[in-house]
């Protein structure tokens, strides 16, 4: 049996230790907001907080979430009102909108730990995330509104 | 375990719930109409509803290209509808009464074609409904309809001061009766409330909260996984297979023989990969696949399109002989391009639910058709169109990928759900989306053009070796086109240039691995060739490129405007030390577009950076101004990508890539500054998803040659070949 906290809830299961987090959130849980796109840490698509740094959920194995704390992209805010979530509506970021879930957990680690990033800091950061789209630089507007928002 | 999603998604087409628009026959003159039976066209579109609340169906399917809300727009603008009122219902199955103008009324969302193929068809049914409702009202009120106004979701009547809702008048006795007795007169440009204006996509805030349910999200009651191994070369089946260890791996329910694979059926996707992984399987190993690598077969297309032997002509005015025995001088150049892959960042995946019987089934996919995935689900199941319940979902990109005639994803899920007697949803890793991925073909193409004695081009040959394209993955629509290719060759037919002497033609050569449409289709490399080499002939007759375009542009003007606000966008900025600047001129379709770039070469690396990307594009009407940035935006990247980094390569019939990290795709800090300007005019609208891309690899090209006074022919221009080509 494995316990770990997730948004805030206490989960326990006895699912295969060695199962991926990331399958385990989509498939078991059906927090389908995080998604699979590599399962190699090259997209992205699947990045999620752990214990609040930004983690690539694909490479994770539940036995290594035991304990830990756990956020996704359903957990980000109460009512997916968190400036960043606000600001890729007003800049209207997503296109297809498959990466746009991870692009937005890696950045809302960068705002946690960098009140007002650059642009080169944005970019630099949100590099291991992946949009085919080529919404790159609206996810570049996008942070910069949600970082003048949340420290105004 | 959380609720199915989208049960059931055909209730608005089949139900006669509150007031549909069925125009009574004989009520409208027909003659008037493009169709021959307006009622065919305008039944289904749209229904108000005596709440006043208005549902408008959405014929296409969405892969991020915007015009779920963008089709819709257009019809509500025409009805004078209240835009808050308005839903969207995905069109959830093949039926043809709503197909795409632009594609012979197949369901097929493709070639940037929503917006041009629908614009008529949609502003006719939402005018038509906005008159019936003023004719309605007229008559309740005793008055001429002529003075009766309509704006979001109301009619009124001024000088009495009366007025009511859509919903009250659609509830008046004997609406549907309602005949209107002119055809309905439709808006001007100034009227348009919701049309070129700026209105937010409505999937926006659901892909920003991880909302958004795609294909490979669907979790159905007692749903099994499938993962499929399938065989490493196109063309062979299973030879023999032990699947002893697979069936005791825990939580695996099932091992499935397919026509070109074998599928795991398990519990849990976990549990799937891990039972795949312990398969032994012995392939046939006889296709002729096997002796296929992708560097001779870039040789043999080459001297294909170096050759003698004529092609299909593509697009021909003129004797480009006579016309080069006459150029003072003449100048050849062969271009050559890799395969692509598409690279969507959702991998394929499909959730099928056969019925008992085995002759019907539901079905959750994310596809560019629902014309051809409902083919492929009858065809699998040897059944008829009415016994397949599908649920077009929203696509992590599609790209040309979800386009084919046969949709193997669905097909083994079919046949996975058939024999299971269980729902079962197949997933793609990302390793099988790129092993069996088809991809952009590659390409060789050999390029002849003559000028006069004052620099001006008048004759340019344009042979293209390469794959048709469609007879592979749509022989049904090869029958019908043969030889015309237009996945294979758009683009090389530059009939943005007035060119006296002019032939493209497809030399069509042996197919080596699976392709389909991508981004841009032929665009993605015949602009890259044109386009490059046009520079190289304005060089040596001593004309800066922009004049050489415009010296044979005389007669198009919006393109010529292209050209000037480019420049001067450019213009504003000024060049850096150490870079470069390349210009391209092409777009797709009949949307022209002018494009510069400004790039720096790390000659030891032998990488290329570009830093600026200034695009002017000319799309007639634009429906939605800030998506269609999103969307120029969006290819322009796309074009940098393909430019710089991507390239599949085969080794004996097998991809040598696996993953992101050597199949490359362009990332955040990689992407340049991109400054776009869109032609505001009130002309027919034209294509935009793909009008960003071809032009790029050109122009990135060009500038390299700007740069560094070397020319390179290959696309990508990958750091190996930079190396080369300086040193
Ligand atoms: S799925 Fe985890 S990085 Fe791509
Ligand atoms: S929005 Fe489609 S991959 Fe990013």
């Amino acid at each position: 049996m494995i316990s770990f906290t997730l948004n805030g809830k206490k989960v326990e299961t006895d699912a295969d230790p060695d199962t991926m987090l990331l399958i385990f959130l989509r498939e078991e849980l059906g927090l389908t907001g995080t998604k699979y796109g590599c399962g190699a840490a090259m997209c992205g698509a699947c990045m999620i907080h752990m214990q609040g740094a930004p983690m690539f959920s694909c490479q994770i194995t539940l036995a290594r979430v035991a304990g830990m704390n756990i956020k996704t992209i359903e957990g980000l805010s109460e009512n997916d009102d968190h400036p960043l979530q606000k600001a890729w509506i007003e800049e209207q970021v997503p296109q297809c909108g498959y990466c746009q879930s991870g692009q937005i957990m890696r950045a809302a680690a960068l705002l946690d730990s960098n009140e007002s990033p650059s642009e080169e800091e944005i970019r630099n950061w949100m590099s291991s995330n992946l949009c085919r789209c080529g919404t790159y630089n609206r996810i570049v507007k996008a942070v910069q509104r949600a970082a003048s928002e949340m420290s105004s | 375990m959380i609720a199915p999603v989208n049960v059931s998604r055909r209730v608005f087409l089949k139900s006669g719930a509150a007031v549909a628009v069925a125009l009574s026959a004989g009520g409208i003159r027909l003659e008037a109409y493009a169709s021959e039976n307006a009622q065919e066209v305008f039944a289904g579109w749209v229904e108000v509803k005596p709440d006043n609340s208005i549902l408008i169906l959405f014929p296409s399917t969405e892969m991020g290209q915007g015009s779920e809300t963008a089709l819709p727009q257009i019809l509500a603008d025409e009805l004078d509808a209240d835009w808050d009122q308005v839903s969207i219902q995905q069109l959830d199955e093949d039926d043809r009464r709503f197909g795409n103008p632009a594609f012979g009324k197949i369901l097929y969302t493709a070639g940037s074609s929503a917006v041009y193929g629908y614009f008529d068809v949609l502003r006719q049914a939402g005018a038509t409904l906005r008159d019936m409702i003023r004719t309605r009202a007229a008559a309740e009120w005793e008055v001429d309809t002529a003075t009766v106004a309509t704006g979001k979701n109301r009619v009124t009547h001024a000088p009495s001061g009366r007025s009511m809702t859509y919903g009250e008048v659609v509830a008046l006795p004997d609406f549907t009766e309602t005949a209107l007795l002119t055809p309905a007169t439709l808006k001007t440009h100034e009227q348009y409330t919701l049309i070129g204006k700026r209105v937010p996509r409505r999937d926006i805030p659901a892909k920003s909260t991880g909302k958004a349910q795609y294909a490979i999200d669907v979790r159905v009651p007692d749903m099994l996984y499938a993962t499929v191994l399938r065989s490493p070369v196109e063309g062979e089946s299973v030879a023999s297979l032990n699947d002893e260890k697979a069936r005791a791996t825990r939580d695996v329910v099932d091992v499935v023989t397919l026509p070109d694979g074998v599928a795991v059926m398990a519990k849990t996707l976990h549990a799937s990969f891990a039972g795949r992984a312990a398969l032994d399987v012995r392939w046939t190993e006889t296709s002729p696949f096997r002796k296929y690598s992708s560097t001779a077969t870039l040789a043999a297309y080459t001297k294909a399109a170096e050759g003698k032997a004529d092609g299909a002509a593509w697009s021909t005015h003129g004797d480009v002989k006579a016309g080069l025995a006459r150029a003072s001088r003449s100048f050849d150049a062969v271009y050559t391009s890799d395969y692509a892959y598409h690279a969507q960042i959702e991998p394929m995946a499909a959730v099928a639910s056969v019925d008992a019987d085995g002759k019907g089934a539901e079905i959750w996919v994310g596809t560019q058709t629902q014309s051809w995935t409902t083919r492929t689900a009858t065809e699998v199941l040897g059944t008829t169109p009415d016994r397949i319940r599908l649920n077009m979902m929203t696509m992590g990109g599609g790209f040309g990928r979800r386009t084919e005639l046969m949709q193997n994803y669905l097909r083994d899920a079919l046949l996975c759900s058939k024999k299971a007697n269980q729902p079962v949803k197949v997933v793609w890793s990302r390793e099988d989306d790129l092993k069996f991925g088809a991809f952009r073909p590659a390409a060789a193409q050999y390029l002849k053009a003559g000028i006069d004695d004052n620099g001006v081009l008048t004759v340019l040959h344009h042979r293209v070796a390469t794959p048709s394209v469609i007879e592979y993955f749509n022989p049904i629509r090869w029958q019908q086109v043969d030889p015309n290719d237009i996945i294979s060759m758009r683009g090389a037919e530059s009939k943005f240039y007035d060119i006296p002497d002019f032939l493209a033609e497809h030399i069509k050569t042996e197919r080596h691995a699976r392709i389909l449409p991508w981004r841009g289709i032929g665009a993605a490399y015949t602009s890259f060739a044109a386009e490059a080499f046009l520079d190289e002939v304005a060089t040596e007759a001593g004309v800066d490129p922009l004049d050489f375009r415009r010296s044979i542009m005389e007669n198009n003007a919006r393109g010529t405007a292209l050209i000037d606000r480019v420049e001067e966008m450019a213009a504003s900025v000024p060049l850096a030390e150490g870079r470069g600047r390349g210009f391209a001129f092409a777009g797709y379709g009949d949307t022209q577009a002018a494009g510069i770039v400004e790039i720096s070469v790390n000659e030891s690396a032998g990488t290329i950076r570009v830093h600026h990307v200034w695009i002017a594009v000319d799309a007639g009407q634009i429906v939605s101004p800030d998506n269609a940035l999103n969307q120029i935006e969006g290819g322009v990247l796309w074009g940098v990508s393909s430019a710089l980094f991507e390239r599949v390569t085969i080794t004996d019939g097998q991809v040598d890539q696996q993953n992101f990290f050597n199949y490359t795709i362009l990332r955040n800090n990689q992407s340049p500054a991109i400054d776009v300007y869109v032609a505001e005019n009130n002309e027919k609208p034209t294509q935009i998803g793909e009008a960003g891309n071809p032009l790029v690899p050109p122009a990135i090209a060009n500038a390299f040659f700007a740069l560094t006074g070397r020319r390179i022919r290959h696309q990508p221009l990958t750091p190996d070949r930079v190396r080369e080509a300086l040193a």
